[in-house]
Formats: structure tokens, sequence, C-alpha cells
């Protein structure tokens, strides 16, 4: 029963995810021959130093960044850029979404509900749906970067453990975000709802990070943004996850799944 | 209690709140072993929330509601186990094939789809369409694939809401006949439907539900006799002087010599006086559903006081 109800819940938007997943492996693959194409870790040092200041400022980058990080430094922009943000939440938040208060919406809850199945069973179908999920999107970016020094062979050097290690922050990121949309959509009864609350927290949570870097006064608040704790430079540079980051990002995501198995054990559906 | 008399279905003060609504008010009822339960009611009578409380999806706020004996909330997935339950057609998944939708009911059902021939043949859905997704099927195509995902299963107890809406008459009768041949074979089926004719034919018991609750509940000839039957009389001479004051009847309408009265319960009264004279033609004509069903709800409240319905 689980296989099936597993099956049938990524089968759903199929499509939709496999064209993200591959947005994602074109955007990271693209990364090594642009860095190729600006003469390595030396010429991208080059351009970081031409830079006005301001404009560093906004990408978050000093002068000698790629003096201290090296190319591994310059492939992790790429990990917190919006385009690959955009594209990794949109197939997280859509997925469970879609699972609970996409199927109280159009009744089709009722075909799995109407069935000898626990709740229990019923959500754990969809967690183990987005654990796959969250791990297609983890490694695929690596693979993707992986690939793309392969071929294009920037000067410089990043191992695969390194790229690994940055696959499972995103990972943990990925957690995070759709453990506690999975507990909004556990309460909720249309997608849309999830979508808006998600985005929501999401946008404001990018943009307190952002924000705080250019604005002393967010600085205080800095740490309650779960991008704080998504650090891909010092995590590729590292070869290792911050501890702070499998903490936060790790137990918000188990306290939203938590908390969203005992409200979908709980509440009322109207299907 | 004997097999015979074994309630499937048992809800005692069944109430289910709604922050300020009161969507069923101490709903008690008792659905026999073998039966054809037929649950009527106007929209928003609270039909639907009771099959949600059956079917283990809400909860209720006080009472108790169990299926062969399991508590339907607390013990849901036992009660669920001998249940085949009836989705909306739009409930169905759109991006599945026919075929694929009825093996993943049957997947997630825990049993073989034993029935499944028997009613894709009953309901006439050809085998071809079950290749097709589900945006090539026209409403009615729909609610048979939902019919055969609720059935083929074979479950012990049957709950359909609406179970024949979109379907056209030849088909609805062939699906009356299967249901018909469930029951024989020991199937329970409740169902709630706002086919009254329908009901009529296929259902032994009822209940009748109105703003969340219970007005009258028992077997269709019961439920009947509550309500006035139909005399029509013709005479072979003129209109008897006194028949308006018969105990029990009340004239409706007078054409010559025939005569339209409405009797309540005892006929002997009115046999007594026509016995003095010459009758050319009786007709009596018991109460049909959609009267019984109208008058339960024009005049539910005099039933509740004890008062003769009509």
């Amino acid at each position: 029963m689980m296989t099936a109800m597993v099956r049938r819940l990524l089968r759903r938007g199929m499509a939709g995810t496999v064209m993200l997943l591959m947005g994602v492996m074109v955007f990271q693959f693209a990364n090594p021959f642009i860095a190729d194409s600006f003469g390595g870790e030396e010429g991208l040092q080059r351009m970081v130093e031409l830079l006005p200041p301001g404009l560093r400022s906004l990408a978050e980058l000093s002068p000698e960044f790629i003096a201290l990080t090296g190319l591994a430094g310059y492939l992790s922009l790429a990990y917190d850029h919006p385009v690959y943000l955009v594209l990794v939440m949109s197939a997280i938040v859509g997925f469970t979404g879609r699972s609970i208060a996409g199927e109280v919406d159009r009744g089709t809850l009722a075909l799995t509900m109407a069935r000898p199945i626990p709740r229990t069973n019923v959500y754990l179908a969809r967690l183990v749906g987005l654990v796959i999920l969250i791990v297609l999107f983890a490694v695929s970016g690596p693979i993707a970067t992986w690939l793309g020094l392969v071929i294009a062979k920037p000067s410089g050097d990043v191992g695969i453990s390194q790229l690994a290690t940055l696959g499972a922050l995103c990972g943990l990121l990925a957690w995070s975000v759709g453990g506690l949309t999975l507990m909004v959509s556990a309460a909720s009864n249309t997608t849309g709802r999830v979508v808006g609350w998600a985005t929501g927290f999401l946008v404001v949570s990018f943009f307190v990070d952002y924000f705080a870097e250019l604005w002393s006064v967010l600085e205080p608040i800095r740490p309650l943004s779960i991008f704080w704790y998504f650090d891909t430079t010092a995590t590729i540079v590292d070869g290792a996850v911050p501890v702070k980051s499998m903490l936060v990002l790790g137990g918000s995501g188990v306290i939203g799944v938590v908390i969203g198995w005992r409200i979908f054990e709980r509440r009322d559906l109207g299907i | 209690m004997t097999s015979a008399s074994r309630s499937v279905i048992e809800t005692d003060r069944l109430t289910k709140e709604y922050e300020r609504i009161r969507a069923l008010d101490a709903i008690s009822l008792q659905v026999p072993e073998g039966s054809i339960f037929g649950f009527l009611g106007p929209n928003g009578a609270g039909k639907t929330t009771t099959i949600r409380v059956l079917m283990g999806f809400i909860q209720a706020t006080s009472g108790r509601a169990s299926v062969f004996g399991h508590d339907c909330w607390s013990d849901g997935v036992a009660a669920r186990s001998r249940i085949g339950y009836l989705v909306t057609a739009d409930a169905l998944y759109p991006d599945l094939s026919g075929g694929d939708q009825l093996e993943y009911a049957a997947a997630i059902s825990g049993a073989a789809p034993v029935w499944r021939d028997r009613l894709l043949d009953a309901l006439e859905l050809g085998r071809d369409m079950l290749g097709r997704r589900l945006g090539a099927y026209s409403k009615g195509m729909r609610q048979k694939l939902a019919l055969v995902a609720a059935t083929q299963h074979a479950p012990e107890l049957l709950i359909f809401d609406e179970p024949t809406d979109g379907l056209d008459p030849l088909i609805q009768r062939n699906f009356e006949e299967l249901l018909r041949e469930f029951r024989a074979e020991g199937t329970t089926i409740f169902m709630s439907s706002h086919d009254l004719g329908e009901v009529e034919r296929l259902c032994d018991q009822l209940a009748v539900v109105r703003a969340g609750k219970l007005i009258a509940s028992g077997s269709m000839a019961s439920l009947k006799r509550q309500f006035s039957q139909r005399v029509e009389i013709t005479f072979a001479n003129t209109i008897p002087i006194g028949i308006e004051h018969v105990a029990g009847a009340s004239m409706t309408e007078r054409n010559g010599s025939r005569v339209t009265l409405h009797l309540d319960r005892d006929i002997n009264p009115l046999l007594h006086f026509l016995a003095c004279h010459e009758v050319e033609r009786m007709v009596i004509r018991p109460p049909e559903l959609q009267e019984v069903f109208l008058g339960y709800y024009e005049q539910g409240e005099a039933m509740a006081d004890g008062a003769p319905l009509r």
C-alpha cells in the first residue's frame, strides 16, 4: 500500500518536477564553464577586484573572496543564487502543497482515506515522497557541477567530497522548508494557502538575511532567517556542514514534520 | 442478537458541531445487516456529514458511530476494511487512465478486485475505455468508474452518496439490479440519494434527516403506513351523503359519482360505510415515497408532536 501511495504522489506533477530538476542541473552544469570563460581562479579574482564596492556588497563578496576560497567559493555562489533557490523551493513547496492540502481541495484524498490505511501511514507516504524529492534535488546540483568541472576543466581544485557536502547542506535547507510546509499542508484545505504561507516565509527569510548584510540594524534578527544557516561557501570550502546548520535546518524540518503529523492525525477532513 | 437483526451501522446520539453550527444533532441510527438503507434529506440536512463520520474523515463532537462494531474514529481502519465507499466522480485522479485508477484503488485496498468484471459488464464500461485518461471520460463514465473503484473489492458494506448521479436510465436499471444481487449475497448498502424513485425501488429501510436531526427511521412499509392512503371510489349512483364524515377520511375531490378521499390508517370505518352503498370501482393507492418525504418535511414538527401526517 505504501509503495502504491508514494508512487502515486511522485507521479502526480512529475512533468513539472522533472522540468525543475533539469533547470537545476542546467544551471549548475553551466557554472564551471562560466568560471573557465573568466580564466579560472585567477580570472575570477581579477573580475571580483574590478567590481564596484557597492556591487560587491550586494553580492556579499569581499575583494579577496576568490583568493581565500578559490574555485570552490565561486561555485558555491550558484547554490545560494535566487534562481537555484526558486527552482528547488518550487519543487518542494509544490509537492508538499499538492500532497495533502491539494488532495483535500480536489477531493482525491478520499480515494485513499476510504481504504483501511491508518492516517499515520497516509502521512508517512507523503513524508517518504518528500524525502525522495529532497534527495533528488540535493544530489542533482552537485552532480551537474561535477560534470561541468570534468568537461570544462577550469583552473582550480574542487573535490567530489566538497560537492557532496554542499549537496548535504542543500538537502538540509530543502528538508527544513519541506518539513515546515508539510506542516502547513497538513492543516490546510487548499494548495494556494500552502504556497502563500511558504512563499511569504521564504521571501521574508531571504530578505532578512540579505539586507542584514547591508544594514546593521537587521543584524540581530538575522539568525531568525533559515538562510543564515545556509552558508554554502563555508560548507564547500571547509568540506563539512556547519553544526549549527545541521541543528537548525534539520531540527526545524523535524519539528515541522512532527507537528504536521499530529495535526493530520486529529483534524477533520472535508472530503 | 441474531444475525438477522444485527446492525452493521450504529450511531448513538451522534452530534457534530462546527463552531456555531450543529450539523448533526443526536442522530441515532441502526442499519440492519443485508438491507438496502436509504438516507434521505435535502441539501445541508446532514447526510454527507453523517457519511464522513462513518468513514472516519471527521470526528464526532459527541455520541458514537460504529461499523461492524468498530468505532469509526478510534478503530476506523478495521471499520474501513469492510467498507466500499463511493467518492464523487470529480475526486478521481485526472492524470490516470481508468485502468490505472482501478489498479491504484485495488492496491491500496489490500483486497483483490473480484467484482471488477461483473461491475464493468453491468455498467457497460468498455475495457477499451480503461486505457484512456480520465479527461476523455464523460460525467457518466466517470461515475461508472468511481462505482467500480468503490465496489470492486467485494466489501461487506457499501456506502454511496448519490450512486447513480449522471447514469442513463438503462445503466441505472442495470446497476440497481446488481445492487439487489449484492444484497442477496449478504452485502449491506447504505445510500443517500435525491432520486426518490430509485430509493423507493431499491431500499427496504429508510431514514429521513432534516437540519441535522433524524425525523423518521424504519422500514419503507412502516413509514408509508404513517401517511394517508388515497382512495378513489366510483359509485353506481350519486355520491352518498355522509361519506365526508367517515372517521379518518377526508374528501379531497368529487366529480359526478366519483370521489377521492385521503384515509388515515384504519380503513374499516370506510368499508362499513360502503357496505350500505353500491360501489362500481374502488382504487386504494398507498402513498409514494415522494409524498412521504415531502410529508415529513412539511409536517416534521407535527410528527414530533404525534399528530397524524398526510
